[in-house]
């Protein structure tokens, strides 16, 4: 499984490097800056737009989801990477490698970006499928990116996407015991006319 | 590294003011949009989108390393909330003033982000505190 995931890796970071524009279009992608802020102003928004206050108020209540299942996707990544750490592909395949991004330091496996992404996406999807449809496409991209671009390896992606799911479904199904604080804080936001 | 973060904290503002003037129309929240006709609206909102976006990467290579001048996850998020925080101060003052006259008589029930279908944000808490003072 461990050479399948090279020889894919190896395949799709083969593409970079041959055509400047798609690796110029794909350092966007994969920065730190772009998914992910937006993203967050996705959310932003998705509390803002409802039609009516049902709408609004389901999605509000996603957005405390997509928030509490990034964060609890981050640390599950955090406590993995405690027991395991796998190098990044430039450092185990340096002459191979085209990187398109900084050379980061931590465990390549899982992706922590791509498990928040992901997890944000996913709540989202949970609550609007058409808008969350539009946030799980954003992820895919980001962690096509990811692998293009050289800082991962296909599983670790993968291994992000699968760690935000079952967190996120863990986070929905335990929600109603959550209920009380998101609630309180829909209140009194909904007293200062801002939910 | 401040400069880095002071360029992110402006990304956040404007493009959190223009996602704020898109999703306030989306939703018919008149009260907080700084033009009222939808398509007007949702323009600003996307050029406030797309050039802040622009402009940040335009200015100078962003794929850096938050040991050599980027920003690490926590920085990132604090300057996410803060420049957010302020796009939501500014988006309320400054629709308050342009829809200074839009005022729903104070029978009007609505409540919540509702009441900014037919009043500015100023009008609509003046109203509701104006309530809740009578209730006490």
């Amino acid at each position: 499984m461990v050479s399948a995931d090279e020889r894919l890796f190896l395949w799709l970071n083969g593409l970079a490097g041959r055509f400047s524009p798609v690796d110029t279009f794909i350092t966007w992608v994969v920065s730190d800056y772009l998914i992910p802020v937006g993203m967050a102003l996705g959310l932003v928004a998705f509390w803002f737009a409802g039609r009516d206050a049902d709408t609004r108020r389901r999605r509000q209540l996603g957005v405390f989801a997509a928030l509490t299942s990034m964060a609890l996707s981050n640390w599950a990544v955090y406590v993995i990477n405690w027991y395991n750490f796998r190098p990044r592909p430039f450092v185990e395949l340096p002459d191979q490698v085209t990187l398109l991004f900084y050379p980061p330091t931590d465990s390549s496996f899982p992706a922590n970006a791509i498990a928040a992404a992901s997890a944000i996406a996913i709540a989202v999807w949970w609550v609007d499928r058409r808008i969350g449809a539009a946030f799980l496409a954003a992820a895919a991209l980001y962690a096509f990116a990811r692998v293009f671009a050289g800082v991962h390896y296909p599983l670790d992606v993968l291994a992000g996407f699968a760690i935000a799911a079952a967190v996120t479904a863990v986070v929905f199904t335990l929600f109603r015991l959550l209920r009380p604080i998101p609630d309180l804080v829909l209140k009194l936001a909904r007293a200062l006319h801002l939910a | 590294m401040f400069t880095f973060a002071t360029d992110y904290y402006i990304l956040v503002a404007v493009a959190a003011a223009g996602a704020l003037q898109f999703a306030a129309s989306l939703g018919g929240l008149r009260g907080l949009l700084f033009l009222k006709p939808p398509v007007p609206a949702r323009l600003l909102g996307g050029v406030l989108i797309v050039g802040a976006f622009a402009w940040f990467f335009a200015v100078e290579d962003r794929n850096i390393n938050d040991y050599e001048g980027g920003l690490d996850a926590p920085t990132q998020a604090l300057f996410f909330f803060l420049g957010a925080s302020t796009a939501l101060v500014f988006t309320l003052l400054a629709s308050s003033l342009v829809n200074l006259g839009m005022r729903a008589g104070e029978s009007d029930p609505r409540e919540g982000l509702d009441a900014l279908r037919s009043s500015s944000y100023a009008s609509a808490l003046r109203r509701s505190i104006g309530r809740r003072l009578r209730k006490w």
